[in-house]
């Protein structure tokens, strides 16, 4: 073999590796997923698949080809935010009278089909309103801190409210849809007032609606951590190893407490405990392979396993690691500093335990159990795996967000460290005073339906209603613990104005179909190419199949999504990489028809056909281009597979096939068949 | 395998026939469709907004009136109703309200209130308010007009002269009308769905990928010849492009048709209609590859540029 044909067979295999470096995540995801759904009546060996397997699983399911929502079934809804609504929410309740409803009214009649801006409509038809009817914006709204508002201001405030309620619903609904664990919802936001959301595998349509538009309930709780809670967690041990009895039962929990293992903030991380098992000689864990304590661990300790707990004996001391699965609540100090987190793998799981209604009851009266509401992350080695605080709070809360005026990012003066700065009404402002007062150098978790935002400590009484919070990590932070305290102040009201939903049946049974169909249409055109062409319909034949390869690889490659307007892209791309070989051996036939010998006629074929190829392909790509910038999602869906497969067809049509041509008559070959007639070919 | 042998057929004398075919199908056809156009079921819910329900009756224990009795107490007396694919399957359209959730959810619940006997089961449903399918449609519009104009201004540049690209573009209008009449007037057999939805409008961007394929494939056989044979008179010149890329034409169209076929056939709900749409385009497609884009151009360049062009000399085929 010369160097030549080298670089030859390079050509056509590298593409082959890059293919399977591309869809092997798509392979091993569907097979990891088949083995974990044939688990899915037996929780204990699901538990142990997914600790072995979780990782692996998530990468995979990460890199592999998605399927858009009407293949795979699913909800997708775009939800907007209500303008007019948040404009009547905003206004003085009491002052709200028949004009400024009629003005609401006609804006509403004006707006509803249109995608004019709303609250121009609104000042334009209060205006004229005005002109006549001895009206003023200042009758109707009020803006915080300010005693003698103007008009401008006012409008200014309306427009800031309007603007900055994307972002507070965007965050109030991805909390709650994550809460929901939708596996791979996409929430994202589209222009300047709308949210989209594709939600595949809903269970129950009607929850995720009335989740999307119920308003957001913001609340400050005191914190209260402390030896209530780890009875509450080892109840409900009990509670799931199906033990009735008050006591935990087995000796494993009298074991003395000797397992404290030098407290590190590393030994926050999950797998501390599995380690300190193993070290210790008293642990009745000890001598067993790391997969059976494991497993012995997850059966004694069905919910404890799952939380990692450090104790103080105060504030100034360095915190201790501790191991649930080697004390009984006795042991654990009434006063002292706690703080437990939950990995960020059992989140959900731990969530779903705590919603349990006959977990619920074995919470204490005045105990509530929250978890944080963002992950934190530890720098370094595991930096992937984040973990979120587990807070127990006092059952009814101090305080609800309704009083909450204002809220906006800001620095503080003295240190420049991005705070927040919180504004109360009068009301709020005196119970702040008092609440403030009581619980001076303890915490105050902000609490936004149901997952805490922010635990502060109080560090002295605030009497006027404005308040200062410190201690976030970067603006990023400031500004999303004022858009949740926000969420208080004012209601972003969303409504739905689009709604698809594709039952899991339907999306199932069609892609069963349309996969079938599709692969004995594309046998019928490879079984005809081979025919008509023989052995350069062979060769073409490979080439198709690497064409579509490399079209499903390059949109696994680039995150992209398979949905149907794109299937019509892949048969438009495959169509046009048909046509192209046919280009091809039709001029080479027209070649060997004029009597050339094989090389020049498969040069000649190839530079006679590729400016009619070139031009085709390039016009199909310069309206893919036009159609993913002006399109919406089913065109571009379509428009992108249509790129990705042109690119490929002038590849492989083009030049895979010529390298395949070049390898056979380097190698001596004087005729290639071509399916012409014999005469022709001599 | 060689079908399609060297050929010299006279394909653009008669060029005013065809014209006069085409224009008189597309005329003739959108009267036809104009007056039997029914909004609800020629067109998708993404472009007249509304509620779409699909519902399955596991038990398929109730008729087409039943479910129309039914609709008709719960005060939706004008929805459109129709049963396909499998026993027990029907589809309910009512018109947009303002209140898109709430429709579907009471269709479904009150079926299942009325029907206590058989098991219903929602399949999909779709929720739009006029304000989205509004601009869905209107964004739909604009991105066709721009890659078309993209697509003419490209042609003209590379083949030299604007009515190429025009040529082009007039051809592919074509084919898209009769796909489009095509595919509404055989939307009113109820045999498959083909209403004017999102995907729909895939499949008219798939004919029209595939169409210019075909167009530029002769443009660029004429742009060969032009060099080749110098003298040549432009009827000639191009009837001997097209003949000269006839055989490619009819294999390329045989290959993808054959292969759009099976589609249409085993594709199920979800391709069969998208299918049915490019097979009639691609037919289209090519019947005009033949006989409009590159008579267009003679046309033009006799009637428009009064520019000679030569008759066609045929010799007969060898």
């Amino acid at each position: 073999m010369n160097r030549k044909n080298l670089s030859r067979w390079l050509l056509i295999f590298a593409p082959l590796l890059a293919v399977a470096y591309l869809l092997w995540p798509t392979y091993r995801f569907y097979q990891l997923d088949a083995e974990r759904s044939s688990l899915a009546s037996d929780s204990a060996a699901l538990e142990a698949w997914d600790v072995q397997n979780a990782e692996d699983y998530q990468t995979a399911r990460l890199k592999r080809i998605k399927l858009g929502l009407d293949l795979r079934g699913g909800m997708y809804v775009t939800l907007e935010v209500d303008v007019l609504k948040l404009i009547e929410e905003s206004a003085d309740k009491l002052s709200i009278d028949d004009d400024f409803m009629a003005v609401l009214e006609e804006t509403r009649k004006e707006t509803d089909n249109t995608d004019k801006n709303v609250l121009d409509v609104f000042l334009e038809k209060f205006r004229a309103k005005a002109a006549t009817n001895n009206m003023s914006l200042l009758q109707y709204f009020t803006v915080s801190n300010q005693l003698d508002p103007t008009e401008e201001a006012i409008e200014e405030k309306l427009r800031k409210d309007v603007d900055e309620a994307i972002d507070q619903a965007l965050q109030v609904i991805s909390q709650r849809i994550n809460k929901y664990d939708v596996s791979e919802a996409n929430i994202q936001k589209q222009g300047a007032r709308r949210i989209l959301l594709e939600l595949p595998d809903v269970k129950d349509e009607n929850e995720i609606r009335s989740l999307l538009q119920t308003t957001a309930r913001l609340e400050f709780h005191r914190v209260t951590m402390g030896r209530p809670m780890i009875e509450t967690f080892y109840a409900i041990d009990a509670l799931l190893r199906g033990d009735v009895l008050e006591e935990p039962a087995e000796d494993t929990t009298a074991v003395a407490d000797t397992a404290t293992v030098a407290a590190a903030d590393s030994t926050v991380a999950d797998t501390a405990k599995a380690d300190t098992a193993k070290a210790d000689t008293t642990n009745p864990y000890a001598g067993l392979s790391d997969d059976e304590a494991l497993r012995r661990i997850k059966k004694d300790y069905p919910f404890t396993y799952m939380i990692s707990g450090v104790f103080a004996p105060n504030a100034q001391a360095s915190f201790q690691a501790f191991d649930f699965t080697l004390k009984k609540a006795a042991d654990f100090p009434e006063t002292g500093v706690y703080r437990f987190v939950v990995g960020e793998k059992f989140v959900s799981r731990f969530l779903a335990i705590m919603d349990r209604p006959d977990v619920q009851r074995l919470m204490p009266v005045d105990l509530k159990i929250l978890v944080g509401a963002k992950p934190e992350r530890q720098q370094g080695a595991d930096a992937e795996a984040g973990f979120f605080d587990i807070y127990g709070v006092a059952a009814d809360p101090e305080l609800t967000g309704d009083v909450v005026t204002e809220a906006f990012p800001s620095f503080d003066p003295q240190n420049n460290q991005p705070v927040v700065i919180m504004d109360m009404n009068s009301e709020g402002a005196e119970r702040w005073a008092s609440i403030t007062a009581a619980n001076i150098n303890k915490q105050i978790a902000i609490v936004l339906d149901g997952r805490v935002y922010s635990a502060p400590n109080v560090q002295g009484k605030i009497p006027d209603g404005r308040s200062q919070i410190t201690g976030m990590g970067n603006t990023e932070e400031a500004n999303l613990l004022a858009v949740v305290l926000k969420a208080g102040a004012l209601k972003a009201p969303v409504k739905i104005i689009e709604e698809r939903v594709v039952g899991p049946s339907l999306g199932e049974d069609s892609i069963r179909r349309g996969i079938t169909s599709s692969i004995l249409s594309f046998a019928l055109v490879i079984l005809f190419m081979l025919v008509y062409y023989m052995m350069g319909g062979g060769l073409a034949d490979i080439a198709l199949m690497m064409n579509v390869l490399l079209v499903v690889a390059g949109l696994a490659g680039f995150g992209g999504t398979l949905t149907l307007p794109g299937i019509a892209g892949i048969i438009l791309a495959t169509a046009m990489a048909v046509d192209a070989n046919i280009l091809i051996f039709e001029r080479i036939r027209e070649e060997m028809a004029m009597g050339k010998p094989l090389r020049s006629a498969v040069e000649q074929g190839y530079a006679k056909a590729w400016s009619a190829i070139l031009d085709s392909n390039i016009t199909n790509m310069l309206s893919g281009i036009v159609l993913i910038f002006l399109g919406t999602g089913p065109v571009k869906g379509f428009a992108v597979t249509l790129i990705i497969g042109v690119l490929m067809t002038l590849f492989t049509a083009v030049v895979l096939t010529r390298a395949m041509f070049e390898i056979m008559i380097s190698s001596g070959a004087t005729s290639i068949n071509l399916g012409q007639k014999k005469t022709a070919s001599a | 395998m060689d079908l399609i042998k060297k050929t010299n057929i006279d394909f653009v004398s008669n060029r005013n026939r065809f014209f006069t075919i085409s224009f008189g199908l597309i005329v003739a056809g959108l009267l036809a469709v104009v007056f039997t156009f029914n909004s609800s079921s020629d067109l998708g819910i993404d472009f007249t907004g509304g509620t779409q329900v699909t519902i399955k009756f596991e038990k398929a224990s109730v008729s087409t009136d039943e479910v129309r009795t039914s609709l008709t107490s719960m005060g939706y007396a004008g929805a459109e109703l129709k049963s396909f694919g499998n026993d027990g399957e029907y589809l309910i359209r009512v018109g947009a309200t303002g209140k898109a959730t709430e429709v579907s959810q009471e269709i479904v619940a009150s079926l299942q209130e009325a029907f206590p006997a058989d098991e219903v089961t929602l399949l999909g449903a779709d929720n739009v308010e006029v304000k989205i399918s509004n601009e869905l449609a209107y964004q739909s519009a604009l991105a066709l007009a721009v890659a078309l104009v993209v697509m003419l201004l490209y042609i003209a540049f590379r083949f030299q002269e604007l009515v190429y690209g025009l040529g082009a573009i007039v051809a592919l209008l074509h084919d898209v009308l009769l796909a489009f009449i095509v595919s509404v007037l055989f939307n009113k057999t109820g045999l498959l769905n083909l209403e004017i939805n999102i995907n729909a409008i895939a499949a008219y961007l798939t004919i029209i990928g595939y169409s210019i394929n075909d167009k530029v494939v002769v443009f660029d056989r004429i742009r060969e010849n032009r060099e080749k044979h110098k003298g040549m008179g432009l009827a000639d010149l191009i009837n001997l492009s097209i003949n000269e890329t006839l055989s490619r034409t009819i294999i390329t169209g045989v290959s993808v048709l054959g292969a759009l076929l099976v589609l249409v056939f085993f594709g199920g709900d979800v391709l069969e209609g998208f299918a049915f749409t490019m097979f009639a385009g691609i037919v289209i497609g090519t019947y005009s590859s033949i006989w409009i884009a590159s008579s267009f151009v003679i046309w033009y360049t006799d009637r428009v540029k009064h520019k000679r062009i030569g008759t066609v000399h045929t010799s007969p085929a060898k």
